[in-house]
């Protein structure tokens, strides 16, 4: 009874459940490893861990309060990178130009989805699952070897520090602010909710479904633009395997955050703490020196998991 | 003025003409029941008056405006609200944002005022005499609140006109009540009602007008209070339909199927009560009174955890469904939908699954003997389809219902139990359905039948057994046996201030 009370509680308050679980890490670790664990070099490099899944988590817990997700965000976040590496490199773009044409890239990307979901009315699960290939496809079409060496200034983005943190964690943080205001403040982000608690009922309500569905698959483009131009500052290099496996990460830092995959609820916080959590997990086994092959292991039962949670939170609500 | 005004609309689907040439006029204040059998054409006619479609011809007009062209928005803001029969709130959302659903108030950058939507929410909730905070989470509230909360979403902005489809299938008797009193409330301040609905006795209660809608027509416009109960129905189908009660009557000596003493299941707190062959027993009650779990409890998919279950005088403790079908049990469901037909399937893939062993030879399923028998019971049941290899999805809903009965007779049960046989049934299968039970009674089958239909109750049972938050509340023959009496022995027990848990 209690037990039962107590994990209904952990699935429908989402996110005070991963605040308790990233302290119990933290203090768990810091125990444990009190000379590798809490120390600012090791903060840093946790945060700046969470830059580029929090930055895609942001889109992708949009899309899924919608009901959608977009599989194709490691093709999008490549192809991406390429393109701003191409433009500085060989197209003499200044810097801040072939940044933005990165990210705008990857706004065209989106848009194919969005226009595949919406217009031809494919399954954002196969549609986004055929673009991932095509654009992965794509891009070591238009640059087989990547593109190495960026140089004229390219890396002020991915490479300034502040406050001893690399700049893509501040990147990252800006975007999570933003997105949990528009999220929980905007009617046109509210809509989300409404599209994917009920499509019928929105639409009925007043709500352009589909053009709203389009905007929410372009704005996941532009932030895997975003952080496919930033990976290349940050490497100073434009790398075609770039984001390989990413979306299974941040799908699972999302679904860990309260999203359901079938929609109508979630939270931006809660999609970062998710991430959080996966970072620190991530660190963790690190120092704690656990195979590599482990910790994939981990993130797929970590999955399992969330997705358990979210089945056992919707059997106890209706019944 | 007319509130609304509609003439001459025609609506085709492929193949169907849904609204064929309808006329319709509301006065402001006025309650206007539509009825009509399923697939009249009620929820269509509705759907183009909210805007979802767009009519082929005829004109709609609202305070004499036109309204045909505009959106659900446009219709929306044009003071038109209407309440589905399915849900259409969101769970994880306020009460508050569904109530705004898409129009939360805000400043020009789309930025939500919190505070004011929580106080214009707070505000119609008063006004509708609801006791709820704008800020609960909706996931939380009963089936009777969220039906305020989606008549409230009509009231968040100017309201003119509201469509109620079908607003009390799920709601309690006292949430019903309430549901009249606001209607009679935004009617006495000249809101226009329109009230979808097949429940007669609520028409007679609400409305102040009735039209008849019958195979996308109108058939009949009455001022309720010149009607009666029985020309309604024949407008509805066309003709006389009976529903007497039948003369024929169980052998008070027939032996003993089914016996339950203090039963006990998940909500079924207490059930006794004995079913003999050749009877007719109709368990009735309220939504939420353990009707179905106790049926369930019988058949073996809810685990008895209490009390004596016996079949034929012996003991009987089922594992599981499949040993109450062993021991002659058959049960249909009361979603056909979801636990009982497989909706993609032909009909005669549907007669027979539940008995495949029956069909088979060394180990292969006979094609030959399941047409066989398949067409037998098509035949015997009058289901009306064009062949055996049909999908019972193309089927209307009181054929599926014959499907789903053959289903279950194919297995030849002594004892059969069936849940809301006629739900979304029309009233000729409905006939045809009762016809069915009745002569499966006559040959000596036991049969459970549970029902929230009363008048179907009446016209079924040869006794009533009551039920009340899980126990029996008593047993009436139906001889005896009024809609009033059965109420009043269904409510006994909520009234009484016994909760001592």
């Amino acid at each position: 009874m209690n037990g039962n009370k107590l994990i209904n509680r952990i699935a429908t308050d989402r996110p005070l459940f991963l605040i308790g679980l990233n302290l119990a890490l933290i203090v768990g670790m810091s125990v444990l490893r009190p000379d590798t664990f809490p120390t600012s070099g090791n903060a840093a490099v946790v945060l700046l861990d969470t830059a580029q899944t929090g930055i895609l988590a942001c889109g992708m817990m949009v899309l899924m309060i919608a009901g959608m997700f977009d599989l194709s965000i490691g093709g999008i976040l490549a192809f991406s990178g390429i393109i701003a590496g191409l433009c500085v490199k060989y197209f003499g773009f200044p810097p801040i130009p072939a940044f933005l044409a990165g990210c705008l890239w990857g706004g065209v990307l989106g848009s194919i989805n969005g226009v595949l979901v919406t217009r031809f009315k494919i399954n954002a699960l196969i549609a986004t699952l055929a673009t991932l290939s095509i654009y992965r496809g794509g891009l070591q079409l238009v640059s087989g070897a990547g593109v190495t060496n960026l140089g004229n200034g390219y890396t002020v983005f991915g490479q300034t520090q502040f406050l001893g943190i690399y700049s893509p964690f501040w990147f990252m943080a800006a975007i999570v602010v933003l997105f949990a205001f528009l999220v929980s403040r905007t009617r046109f982000f509210r809509q989300a909710y409404y599209i994917g608690g009920n499509a019928r009922a929105a639409k009925l309500s007043g709500i352009n479904v589909n053009r709203t569905v389009f905007i929410f698959f372009v704005i996941m483009g532009l932030l895997a633009g975003l952080a496919g131009a930033l990976l290349a500052s940050r490497l100073n290099t434009a790398v075609v395997l770039a984001g390989q496996g990413v979306e299974l990460k941040v799908i699972t830092a999302v679904v860990l955050g309260g999203a359901s995959l079938s929609g109508g609820v979630g939270t931006i916080h809660g999609a970062f703490l998710g991430v959080l959590l996966m970072a620190l997990l991530q660190n963790a086994m690190i120092i704690a020196g656990i195979n590599p092959f482990w910790q994939l292991i981990v993130v797929g039962v970590v999955l399992l998991i969330s997705v358990g949670l979210d089945q056992f939170a919707r059997s106890s609500t209706r019944a | 003025m007319l509130r609304l005004s509609i003439r001459n609309v025609v609506k085709t689907f492929p193949g169907v003409r849904a609204v064929d040439d309808v006329s319709l006029e509301v006065e402001p204040g006025q309650v206007h029941a539509l009825i009509g059998e399923n697939g009249a054409g009620k929820s269509t006619l509705m759907h183009l008056v909210a805007g979802v479609y767009r009519p082929d011809s005829g004109e709609i007009a609202l305070d004499g405006q036109n309204m045909i062209g505009l959106n659900e928005k446009a219709t929306a803001d044009a003071g038109v609200a209407m309440v589905f029969q399915e849900r259409s709130l969101v769970g994880a959302l306020s009460v508050a944002e569904n109530i705004y659903a898409g129009r939360q108030p805000g400043n020009r950058c789309g930025v939500i005022n919190v505070r004011q939507m929580q106080e214009g929410a707070r505000a119609i909730l008063s006004e509708l005499e609801v006791d709820l905070d704008p800020r609960t989470t909706v996931a939380l509230l009963s089936p009777g609140q969220q039906q305020m909360v989606e008549i409230a979403k009509g009231l968040s902005h100017e309201l003119k006109l509201i469509i109620l489809d079908e607003p009390t299938s799920s709601l309690t008797i006292s949430e019903a009540r309430h549901l009249f009193r606001v209607i009679r409330k935004l009617a006495n301040k000249g809101v226009s009602i329109v009230y979808v609905s097949h429940r007669m006795a609520e028409i007679f209660e609400i409305s102040d007008k009735v039209t008849v809608l019958k195979d996308g027509r109108v058939t009949g416009v009455r001022d309720t209070n010149r009607t009666n109960h029985g020309e309604l129905i024949s407008l509805m189908v066309g003709r006389e339909l009976s529903f007497e009660p039948d003369k024929r009557r169980s052998d008070p000596s027939a032996k003993v199927a089914l016996r339950l003493d203090k039963l006990q299941a998940d909500r079924v707190r207490d059930a006794s009560f004995s079913l003999r062959y050749g009877e007719i027993v109709c368990l009735a009650g309220l939504l939420g009174a353990g009707r179905t779990e106790t049926c369930e409890a019988i058949f073996g998919v809810r685990p008895i955890t209490g009390g004596v279950l016996e079949i034929d005088g012996r003991p009987f403790r089922p594992e599981g469904p499949a040993d109450s079908m062993d021991a002659g049990i058959s049960m249909l469901p009361e979603d056909r939908k979801d636990g009982g037909l497989f909706m993609d399937f032909s009909v005669q893939a549907n007669v027979v699954a539940a008995n495949l062993p029956a069909f088979t030879k060394n180990g292969l399923l006979s094609e030959a003997a399941m047409k066989v028998k398949a067409s037998e019971y098509v035949q015997a049941l009058r289901v009306a389809t064009p062949d055996l290899q049909r999908e019972v999805r193309a089927l209307s809903g009181g054929n599926q219902q014959k499907v789903l009965l053959a289903k279950w007779l194919c297995r030849n049960p002594r004892i059969l139990i069936v849940d809301e046989p006629t739900r979304g049934v029309d009233v000729g299968s409905k006939a045809d359905i009762y016809r069915i039970l009745r002569d499966l009674a006559g040959q000596g089958m036991a049969l459970l039948v549970v029902s929230s239909d009363l008048p179907e109750v009446l016209a079924l049972a040869h006794r009533i057994v009551v039920m009340c938050e899980g126990r029996v509340a008593g047993e009436i023959e139906a001889s005896g046996a009024t809609e009033i009496s059965i109420l009043e022995l269904a409510s006994s027990k909520a009234s009484e201030p016994e909760k001592a848990a």
